[in-house]
């Protein structure tokens, strides 16, 4: 027989505590493994929100305070002047110098507002949208039901109120106090535009009281969309000549929307910190009652022969061996909570992926705690002398 | 015995054991001298207290006399490094503890192979495990080869230490109270198989007991009080020779 089968065998006679060192181990694998994926996840969706904006330029107002964003993420605060519409567009055009290059402005207003969906109260956002321009920009965009709007009192809704309000078409949905017509439904595209419901541009500008206000300006142009260069330039442009307002790519914005998020990487890094410590004490403590009870078994083991070296190995292979398997359940763990997380609270759109890298790391961390742990109470142990063991009160 | 053909296999020279306590030394053991030969059987017999552990201790080398020589076949070991000991306790030592349970993850016959986890059987001939089976038959646990521990009763376990000490073809087997928490039967078994390995494969056997009866079935019995020698008497065992 084997040390390591030795080992082995061990970990299955104490059930009871091995089960509580893997616990001490999966909890802070699976967090950590929670908030890599949710990284991942941020980040993957990140670049996809970018390509599936369609859009190659966004300007917004200057300084908009993380908390004055709405729940899904838009802002419904701040506002810019219509007059900008016009030195943007011209600007675009003065940067990329060609006159038959086609540049479409999609100029969208936000409001935050409790509406009254069939006879459901609903606090959402309503996006005034100009139709026609948006679906040139975006030939993509597709309703589940209904058709679009074909007058200023129709409105549709954004993808996830085909489900999970039970609103159909013809019903009435009530914004600012003047009812609107559902015509149609949304697909769902795992955007925050699922939560919106979207009327006619100047009849919902005039409806709260913000007419000349605009949220939003957002430029579609093949030319920039090729020429990366060429749209920093703009977007520089556009910063230095009009005041009160930012251009972004949609690079940058997503990075923006996401900034929250990043910002709380050190925290979330210091709850990881935290876990891990309060791990590691724990075994420590499991370890060391386990190794004092153990202590006549190391003066048997040491009497028949062992040598100081192969009682390490048994015993570290014994905690390598559980530190392995708390990194191996850790992970699913961590992808399930990212799971849940994401469908109950970020909706970035996770799926489930099996990130190599991370099941690595998981293990490591796993491997880690267990033998940073168990090192010190192991190492002094197998230096006890054999009359000693015998002589302890300990009980195995 | 006879103890007049060349060096005794281990040899105790003027040994002192002092322990310093906390509340001071304690004095252990004070000027013992013995020789021990193959083939021997020895009683160590003496109140609680009186200094047994702690001379099998020192004869076994698990521990080093504060003063005084140990010597194996002539060749001192007193001063020798943990590391070498490793080695010594490997080829000549056996050791029964009184509370030494078999390990409990181990079968029967696992637990006697236990030593050659840690290194290799040498000079065999024959498959070691079918050597394990017979000696545990030899020992009357024919029926428990594979069974637990957790399965066995006191005598039994108590069997499977000496199946365990045997397996190493040991010179010398040290037995700290072996047959303590045995009922007079069981007793009566573990002296004799003793009894027996030392005339039959010359092994030097060292007990502690507190218990006469098992103690006059030996070759020999150094009677211990408060760590020194009061005599060293060599017993014809009446019992044994019917
Ligand atoms: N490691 C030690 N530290 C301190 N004192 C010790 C140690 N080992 C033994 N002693 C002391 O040495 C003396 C002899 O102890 P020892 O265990 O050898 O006696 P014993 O004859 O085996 O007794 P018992 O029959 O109760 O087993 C006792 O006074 C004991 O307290
Ligand atoms: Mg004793």
């Amino acid at each position: 027989m084997e040390l390591i089968v030795l080992a082995i065998k061990d970990i299955f006679r104490r059930k009871g505590k091995s089960l509580y060192l893997l616990i001490a181990i999966v909890i802070p694998v699976a967090i950590l493994s929670t908030i890599l994926l949710t990284f991942d996840n941020a980040d993957s969706s990140l670049s996809t929100l970018a390509s599936k904006f369609g859009f190659t330029l966004i300007v917004q107002p200057k300084n908009i305070r993380v908390d004055k964003i709405s729940q899904i993420g838009v802002n419904t605060q701040e506002y810019i002047p219509e007059g900008v519409i016009a030195d943007v567009e011209r600007i675009v055009r003065e940067t990329i110098r060609n006159p038959k290059d086609k540049v479409i402005t999609v100029v969208r207003f936000y409001q935050e507002d409790d509406l009254l969906i069939g006879k459901a109260k609903v606090s959402s956002v309503v996006a005034g949208i100009d139709f026609k321009t948006e679906l040139e920009a975006k030939p993509s965009w597709k309703l589940t039901s209904g058709r679009w709007p074909e007058n200023d009192q129709e409105a549709v809704l954004g993808g996830s109120y085909a489900s999970s309000r039970k609103v159909s078409l013809q019903d009435t949905v009530t914004l600012g106090g003047s009812e609107f017509k559902v015509a149609g439904i949304l697909q769902n595209y795992n955007s925050s535009e699922d939560y919106m419901v979207f009327a006619p541009f100047a009849v919902i500008q005039k409806l709260y009281n913000k007419s000349g206000f605009v949220s939003v300006i957002n430029i579609q142009n093949v030319s920039l969309d090729k020429d990366k260069k060429m749209l920093q330039t703009a977007v520089a442009e556009i910063n230095k000549n009009i005041p009160n307002i930012m251009a972004l790519s949609p690079q940058q914005f997503s990075t923006m929307k996401y900034a929250l998020l990043k910002k709380s990487l050190k925290f979330l890094m210091a709850i990881v910190v935290a876990t891990i410590a309060v791990s590691i004490f724990s075994i420590f403590n499991i370890v060391t009652s386990v190794l004092y009870s153990r202590i006549k078994e190391i003066g048997l083991l040491k009497s028949v022969g062992a040598s100081r070296s192969q009682l390490l190995t048994i015993f570290l292979s014994e905690y390598l061996s559980i530190g392995l398997m708390g990194g191996l359940i850790g992970y699913p763990l961590g992808l399930i909570m990212t799971y849940l997380l994401d469908s109950l609270l970020l909706k970035l759109g996770a799926g489930i992926k099996i990130n190599i890298l991370y099941v690595l790391v998981a293990l490591l961390v796993g491997v880690f705690c267990s033998l940073i742990a168990s090192f010190y109470p192991t190492y002094r142990l197998s230096k006890i002398k054999i009359t000693d063991s015998f002589r302890s009160q300990w009980e195995g | 015995m006879d103890t007049s053909k060349g060096t005794p296999f281990l040899e105790l020279k003027d040994v002192n054991k002092t322990f310093n306590l906390a509340s001071g030394e304690v004095t252990a053991l004070e000027h013992v001298s013995l020789s021990i030969n193959k083939g021997e059987l020895v009683a160590l017999v003496g109140p609680s207290g009186s200094g047994k552990t702690t001379l099998l201790n020192i004869i076994g080398s698990l521990d080093r006399p504060t003063r005084g020589e140990v010597l194996l076949e002539g060749i001192r070991i007193d001063g020798l490094s943990e590391e070498d000991l490793v080695h010594f306790r490997r080829e000549k030592f056996s050791f029964i503890f009184q509370d030494a349970k078999p390990l409990r993850m181990l079968n029967v016959l696992e637990n006697t192979l236990l030593p050659f986890n840690f290194f290799k059987p040498k000079n065999r001939n024959g498959n070691i495990k079918d050597e394990g089976i017979e000696i545990i038959k030899s020992l009357g646990l024919g029926h428990r080869i594979y069974h637990m521990p957790s399965q066995l009763s006191g005598g039994e376990i108590q069997r499977v230490a000496i199946a365990r000490a045997l397996i190493t073809h040991p010179a010398m087997i040290l037995a700290d109270e072996p047959t303590a928490n045995l009922d007079r039967a069981n007793r009566l078994f573990v002296i004799d198989t003793f009894r027996k390995l030392s005339k039959e494969k010359g092994i030097a056997i060292v007990i502690s007991t507190h218990d006469l009866e098992i103690a006059n079935r030996a070759d020999r019995i150094i009677h211990l009080k408060d760590g020194v020698f009061l005599k060293d008497e060599v017993v014809a065992c009446t019992p044994c020779a019917a």
